[in-house]
């Protein structure tokens, strides 16, 4: 049986915020502004994004809200109504709440009805994780139909007072996720049937190697862990915050990596027969800066295995890097805006640098018969 | 970075034929494979982690040293079985262990500069994991033309880039080093270099046909294997 994806849908929240207003909305950490932003924000190549919360920190749309809002925009495209939705597979890094799991509070915010339902929880990959539990159940025959949904509110995490919470001296991997990540939701519909001209589903492949590196961007470690000690071990939640516990970071050193599995999992579907590079017609890549495109796409040229660069398409640009969303939210914005036609292959690809989780995809254009 | 200058010799498209890019397709893979079994070794967990004490780093020296003395052993040997129709090939084999045939002395006066007494490390012994590459390292040299032995200089070669690009820096870090005990890893890296980029020119060169493209592949992962067993047992090794 073959999976579709008959709609897509996106929701950005408030108007976009370019480089010179992102500290006004996220504010100077301790009154100063950053040092480090020109240089994380030229490496990345991102020049507007989108905020869920205002320089006064208020919230204006939470998490849920969001990702309902793309659902529903997905449903409001499809053949369905929401009514006739079956099954609700959700993602995000952190939902508005630490229970119950983030898919219960999407499904209830658009009001479905007697759906099954999914949560994955991860970072960039979770979203393709809950896509491919989507697939798998239509495969299966078990649902005729699902939506499915990634969101993130990350800026949450990025407000000039957590970090003066949690010490003096901000150090360099607690704030480069901050010029990084922004807020953002995207929707996919699949169905076990075309509808017009829609993308099939032709496989989902995922390699995880957390077995072999160590954590490389977090919540829950303290600033200076000589161990996994996790936020939850402190006698209370402000010690934990004091300690740097609440802080999101990447450890930059280890960043690396993901130029080289995210071509390793590339070599290996060439060598499996999945991928056959020169009938890739479009490349959607969630990398998360500008600075790791070239980096792939050199090291994929030299393998002998160059996409060429016209075939490459992102709107990390302008909608920023939203996480697990961001290839929901790029699909989207390619179906609507971009030129393709019946029988053209697209390979999208999300590395993750969480714990070093990549994953590939493939459709294939393909038109409704009768 | 880690790899960086590695990474960076493969973006110049130096390889062209279409073996040649098979195999090197198949090196990356072997290489990145070769990482991921680095990173399950409890002694290498160690040092990612920063729990790394200068004993761990005497005691992997110690480790590393009979390979890097067997090193110029094997080079040579390999150098010495390329028969006339591969004359360009030994020579650059030649320089190779021309360059690196005294490298173990640097190794040992790191050992001592990092606290260790230079008679225990001369005369320690091999370890099972040591014995078992430098075994088939000496196997493999000894056949007529082993141009799979590409392969093993593709591992060999990249662990001494990692070395030095980030093993070097990580141990100072991590034993409140000045860099005066890890002079063997960053200088090993910067004549690696240098190795790499001719590696990358003796791809086409020795490459011509599926069966060499396989005996390299097939030889790289033998040696990765085996490096990745030396390192597991630095923490048996007596």
């Amino acid at each position: 049986m073959s999976v579709y994806i008959t709609s897509t849908g996106h929701y950005l929240p408030g108007e976009p915020i370019d480089n010179d207003r992102i500290e006004e909305v996220l504010g100077q950490i301790n009154g100063k502004p950053s040092r480090l932003k020109r240089r994380i924000l030229q490496s990345n190549g991102i020049h507007t994004r989108h905020y869920a919360i205002d320089q006064d920190h208020n919230t204006l749309i939470s998490n849920s809200e969001m990702a309902a809002r793309a659902g529903q925009v997905c449903l409001d495209q499809s053949y369905l109504s929401a009514r006739q939705v079956k099954m609700l597979s959700a993602a995000t890094s952190q939902g508005d709440l630490v229970l119950p799991g983030f898919g219960s509070m999407v499904q209830a915010e658009l009001g479905l009805s007697d759906i099954e339902l999914h949560t994955s929880h991860g970072i960039c990959s979770s979203g393709m994780m809950a896509l491919k539990a989507a697939y798998t159940s239509l495969k299966a025959g078990e649902q005729p139909n699902a939506l499915v949904i990634a969101s993130e509110l990350a800026s949450r995490l990025f407000k000039a007072t957590r970090y003066e919470a949690a010490g003096d001296e901000v150090d360099f991997n607690a704030e480069f996720l901050r010029w990084m990540l922004s807020d953002g939701a995207g929707a996919m519909l699949l169905e076990a049937r075309p509808r017009g001209q829609c993308f099939r589903i032709d496989w989902i492949r995922s390699f995880s190697h957390a077995d072999a590196y160590p954590v490389c961007m977090s919540v829950g470690l303290p600033t200076s862990a000589n161990r996994l000690q996790s936020w939850q071990d402190f006698p209370t939640y402000a010690e934990a915050e004091a300690a740097g516990a609440l802080l999101i970071r990447q450890d930059v050193r280890l960043l690396e990596n993901i130029v080289k599995l995210g071509v390793d999992g590339c070599l290996r579907l060439i060598d499996e027969g999945l991928i056959d590079i020169p009938k890739v017609d479009h490349l959607l890549c969630h990398y998360s800066s500008h600075y790791f495109r070239s980096r792939i796409f050199d090291m994929l040229q030299q393998a002998g295995a160059a996409i060429p660069e016209e075939k490459w398409y992102t709107n990390l640009y302008t909608r920023g890097n939203t996480g697990c969303a961001s290839i929901f939210i790029m699909l989207d914005e390619f179906r609507r805006t971009q030129p393709w036609q019946a029988g053209q292959t697209i390979l999208c690809m999300v590395p993750e640098s969480g714990r070093f989780n990549n994953v590939y995809m493939q459709l294939t254009v393909v038109c409704e018969q009768g | 970075m880690e790899q960086k200058a590695m990474e960076q010799k493969v973006m110049e498209q130096k390889v062209t034929t279409e073996t040649g890019q098979a195999c090197l397709q198949g090196l990356m893979r072997t290489w990145f494979e070769f990482e991921r079994q680095l990173g399950r070794v409890p002694v290498i967990q160690r040092l990612e982690r920063g729990q790394f004490t200068r004993e761990d780093y005497r005691r992997l020296l110690l480790n590393l040293r009979q390979q890097v003395v067997e090193g110029a052993r094997w080079i040579t040997r390999c150098a010495s079985s390329f028969d006339r129709d591969f004359a360009d090939v030994r020579s650059e084999v030649i320089g190779h262990a021309k360059d690196e045939h005294r490298d173990y002395e640097i190794l040992e006066q790191d050992y001592v500069a990092a606290g260790g007494d230079l008679a225990e490390i001369q005369q320690a012994q091999r370890n099972a994991g040591t014995e078992a590459l430098h075994a088939f390292l000496m196997y493999r040299a000894s056949q007529p033309n082993p141009v799979d032995l590409i392969g093993a200089m593709w591992i060999i070669e990249g662990l001494g880039q990692k070395m030095a690009s980030d093993w070097a820096e990580r141990v100072d870090q991590a034993t409140d080093g000045d860099g005066s005990y890890t002079r063997f890893m960053r200088y090993h890296g910067e004549n690696d270099d240098d190795h790499l980029d001719k590696l990358y020119g003796l791809i086409d060169r020795v490459c011509q046909s599926t069966e060499a493209q396989q005996s390299i592949i097939r030889t790289a992962r033998v040696v990765a294997r085996l490096y990745a067993l030396q390192l597991e047992e630095v923490d048996h090794h007596g």
